[in-house]
């Protein structure tokens, strides 16, 4: 029986890192008395499967798990055992059996959203945020650099942004931010709003920025779903 | 420092969390993790593992004693591991006290601070941690408002390097111990008396060692001229020890870690103690005797665990598992029992016979990746000296097996630096490493890989080498170096220890208060984790020796005499000085000395001095 779950990933589950996973989720179906399925060979793994990472330290409102299990079981069932063997900030939301041959969550999802706040470092008016935002979107290119040992690449992170709406709050501004995910990568918010920060000169404190990855998604021209309710 | 309460740390740590290597090492929010009521025990202690949190997950000791402290619903016990160095910076940088991970609360504000001794060259993360905590490295510096520094574990033998830091240590198996001095401390915290009516108290207890009651003096030439205790405490020292090992407290509940841990895996102890009498081993000499667990307890232990981590791998540890008499019927009653959810059983160590290549291949599931055998000296002359019962045909016997069986890489761990040693002890490595390789390739094995490796002999407080000195650097990289060159084959890999970390292990390990100083300005000048050739900085610990007018080869390569006073003297394992040197002697003749658990006593004292005994299940 093969199952697609959706969860969360926050409070001090956020810290978990994305390699981890595999085994809090094989450890608590295993605590659970429900027997998973292994992969052939050497070496067998239970058959365990995610989408795309979340950074370490990101909160994750809605991400989903694909999990094979040797027996046919009660979905309801095996939610609320596995629930119970989970730590606080991972709570299953949704569950749903998948059918022979479904494609996998790296095969199917291609978008995800975030929610950002960020604090200012001076202050910012609505009209002047609006600006910015509007300004930073009608760029054709938007060249970033990314610095790794082998030093800085460049690249063009303005073909991966899908939305961008900003807003104020107090003194923190919020962002929502969709972008496009593939295996030829994507562009994390944090590089997003340092663009900003620096081609619009938009004064805010990346220091205290902090990322909520609220869904995962799967995209088409004119919408988006949930990988659970497209599955098939 | 800023405001320095448990909400206001983890806000500040939370920020900057995600930056650093391995954020889930500081969260302290795993399975089965305890969450106590601080307000509602009466005494709180922190234990502190002095390396990085995958090492200390690891150790059973800490497992154990976590778990039984916590127990006590009066008593409340955290954990605390070294941060590793980008932590440090950000912590030191922003001035957040070093807290403990489950209610982010500063060390300071324990009651207990406990640290486990496991290795010599994880000291200064000891007086660095304390550092972090805001509290004073040196006992004298600290107040009645300050916690109780305490330490144990095996390098609690010779705890003399760290006399002046920690109060008071825990000799030998804690767990019956370690509440006793609780209760003081809560006895203490209710109608307090001075520092040193309660340290009074607790030395009572057996085991503990308060070192500011014992006065050393000195000869001119540098070695102890005597130790006197003073009135009411012990003048020897000797060690806890459980003597119902069967009943004794184990933690079937865990914490798991959300990262990979060095040990990632379940843990049952299957016995304590090791009679075979390795000249070299401490822990052969300081866990007697021997006392096995029975196969119904360990198999319920097995049910429990299973249950309550979810582990697929379950671990059955002591100091040469093979030797446990029921080996067999418990390997095969827990693969019958858990097998079926996935469950596999491993073996940490194997003796060097065709026995345990059986039971190697019982409980390999996947691929025969390596099985290590330890004939520690390369030839049966030099093996007798250090008592190692292992002949040339038991090795070569064992290597047949798993080659048959379908090993393809084997792996021989050896010493150089041995006392007696010679170069035909050194090439009897070569001439092993290669007639295994022979053998593979005559039984028609492809591709096969006999790893060598070896660590320089490091001589052990309570041990019968401890008179001895360990061999000069210089002669030892000499012997590698010719190991390095003899071993050139295709089939062979060769790697060795560090000469230099070694050395200095020596020094703390046979060394005295003197040292206190030089741990100190190496803590000062940036040491920490030296147990990490990437962190060691052996020019700055030579500086340090230097500047303080120490001489290392005073502690290291210095022959002792019978009629010296040992630095350790005043401690006490159980097994008599006067068998330790008996032994030393029986080595230099080459003589064997049988193991006690399957023929007569040997006479090493423990059991009629302690009123224990061999505790044997099969």
């Amino acid at each position: 029986m093969r199952l697609r779950i959706a969860y969360t990933k926050i409070e001090d589950a956020r810290y978990i890192a994305h390699l981890d996973l595999t085994r809090v989720f094989e450890r608590a179906i295993r605590r659970a008395g429900i027997h998973m399925s292994y992969s052939e060979g050497f070496n067998p793994r239970p058959k365990i499967s995610f989408g795309f990472a979340l950074a370490v330290g990101t909160e994750g409102e809605r991400e989903y798990v694909d999990v094979e299990l040797q027996e046919e079981m009660d979905l309801g069932e095996v939610l609320a055992r596995v629930q119970e063997q989970l730590p606080p900030g991972i709570r299953l939301l949704q569950g749903r059996a998948l059918d022979q041959g479904a494609k996998s969550l790296m095969a199917v999802l291609n978008a995800a959203s975030y929610r950002i706040r960020v604090p200012m470092a001076l202050p910012i008016q609505a009209e002047r945020l609006q600006e910015a935002v509007s300004g930073w979107l009608g760029r054709e290119h938007v060249t970033y650099s990314r610095y790794s040992k082998k030093g800085p690449t460049d690249k063009d992170i303005r073909p991966w942004i899908k939305l961008l709406e900003a807003k104020i709050q107090g003194d923190e501004v919020i962002f929502d931010l969709e972008v496009e995910m593939g295996n030829s990568g994507s562009v994390r918010p944090e590089e997003v709003l340092a663009s900003l920060r620096e081609l619009e000169n938009l004064p805010i404190e990346l220091d205290g920025i902090q990322v909520i990855r609220t869904g995962v998604h799967v995209s088409y021209e004119g919408g988006k779903s949930s990988p659970i309710d497209t599955a098939g | 420092m800023s405001n320095n309460t448990a909400a206001e740390i983890r806000r500040q740590v939370e920020r900057f969390l995600p930056k650093v290597l391995k954020p889930s090492r500081y969260i302290g929010s795993e399975w089965n993790v305890i969450k106590k009521d601080w307000d509602k025990t009466d005494v709180r202690m922190v234990f502190a593992f002095p390396d990085v949190y995958e090492v200390g997950m690891s150790h059973l000791g800490t497992r154990i004693l976590y778990h039984l402290v916590n127990s006590y619903p009066e008593f409340l016990c955290e954990r605390v591991f070294a941060p590793w160095i980008d932590m440090e910076k950000e912590l030191r940088e922003k001035e957040i006290p070093l807290y403990a991970l489950e209610s982010f609360q500063p060390l300071n504000k324990f009651d207990v601070v406990g640290f486990t001794l496991q290795y010599e060259m994880s000291y200064t993360n000891i007086l660095n941690m304390l550092d972090m905590a805001g509290i004073p490295m040196r006992a004298e510096d600290r107040g009645p408002e300050d916690p109780w520094v305490i330490a144990g574990g095996p390098c609690a033998y010779n705890p003399e390097p760290l006399v002046g830091f920690i109060d008071f240590f825990l000799i030998g198996e804690s767990e019956e111990q370690l509440p006793e001095v609780l209760h003081l401390v809560a006895e203490q915290k209710k109608n307090p008396v001075s520092r040193q009516d309660f340290l009074r108290k607790v030395a009572q207890v057996q085991g503990v060692y308060v070192p500011e009651f014992y006065h050393v003096t000195y000869k001119e030439d540098g070695r102890i001229e005597k130790i006197v205790a003073e009135e009411g405490v012990p003048a020897l020292v000797e060690k806890a020890i459980v003597a119902d090992l069967d009943q004794a407290f184990f933690p079937t509940n865990p914490v798991v870690p959300y990262l990979e841990i060095v040990h990632d895996r379940m843990m049952l102890e299957v016995m304590r103690g090791c009679s075979r009498g390795c000249r070299f081993c401490q822990a052969g000499m300081i866990y007697r005797p021997v006392r096995e667990r029975s196969p119904e307890t360990l198999l319920k232990q097995t049910e429990e665990l299973v249950r309550a981590t979810g582990y697929d791998q379950i671990a059955l540890t002591s100091l040469s598992t093979g030797d446990y008499t029921c080996i067999q019927p418990v390997i095969h009653s827990i693969m019958e029992k858990h097998g079926a959810e996935g469950v596999g059983v491993s073996l940490p160590s194997l003796r060097v016979d065709s026995f345990d290549v059986d039971l190697a291949e019982t409980v390999q599931k996947a691929r025969k990746s390596g099985i290590t055998f330890a004939p520690e000296a390369g030839s049966q002359r030099l093996r007798n000296v250090i008592n190692k019962g292992v002949e040339e045909e038991n090795l070569l016997q064992a290597a047949e097996a798993a080659f048959k069986k379908g090993w393809s890489t084997i792996k021989l761990y050896f010493m150089v630096g041995l006392p007696t040693e010679t170069q035909e002890d050194i090439d009897g490595i070569i001439d092993l490493a290669k007639k295994v390789v022979n053998l593979g390739t005559k039984l028609g094995r492809r591709n096969i890989t006999v790893t060598v490796s070896t660590s320089v002999f490091v001589p052990k407080s309570h041990t019968p080498f401890q008179w001895e000195p360990q061999e000069a650097g210089s002669s030892v990289e000499l012997k590698q170096r010719y190991l390095r060159e003899k071993l050139r084959d295709r089939r062979i890999k060769y790697s060795y220890h560090d000469v230099t970390t070694s050395y200095l292990e020596a020094v703390f390990a046979k060394g005295d208060r003197k040292l206190a100083p030089l741990l100190e300005w190496a803590v000062k000048h940036g040491c920490r984790f030296d147990g990490w050739s990437d962190q060691f900085r052996y020019d700055v610990w030579m500086e340090g020796l230097k500047e303080l007018g120490i001489d290392p080869r005073f502690y290291a390569n210095r022959a002792m005499d019978y009629d010296d006073i040992l630095p350790w003297e005043h401690i006490g394992s159980g097994v008599s000085k006067r068998f330790l040197a008996e032994e030393h002697h029986r080595a230099l003749q080459e003589a064997k000395t049988i193991d006690c658990r399957y023929e007569d006593c040997t006479g090493c004292g423990v059991c009629p001095s302690r009123g224990v005994q061999i505790e044997l299940k099969g």
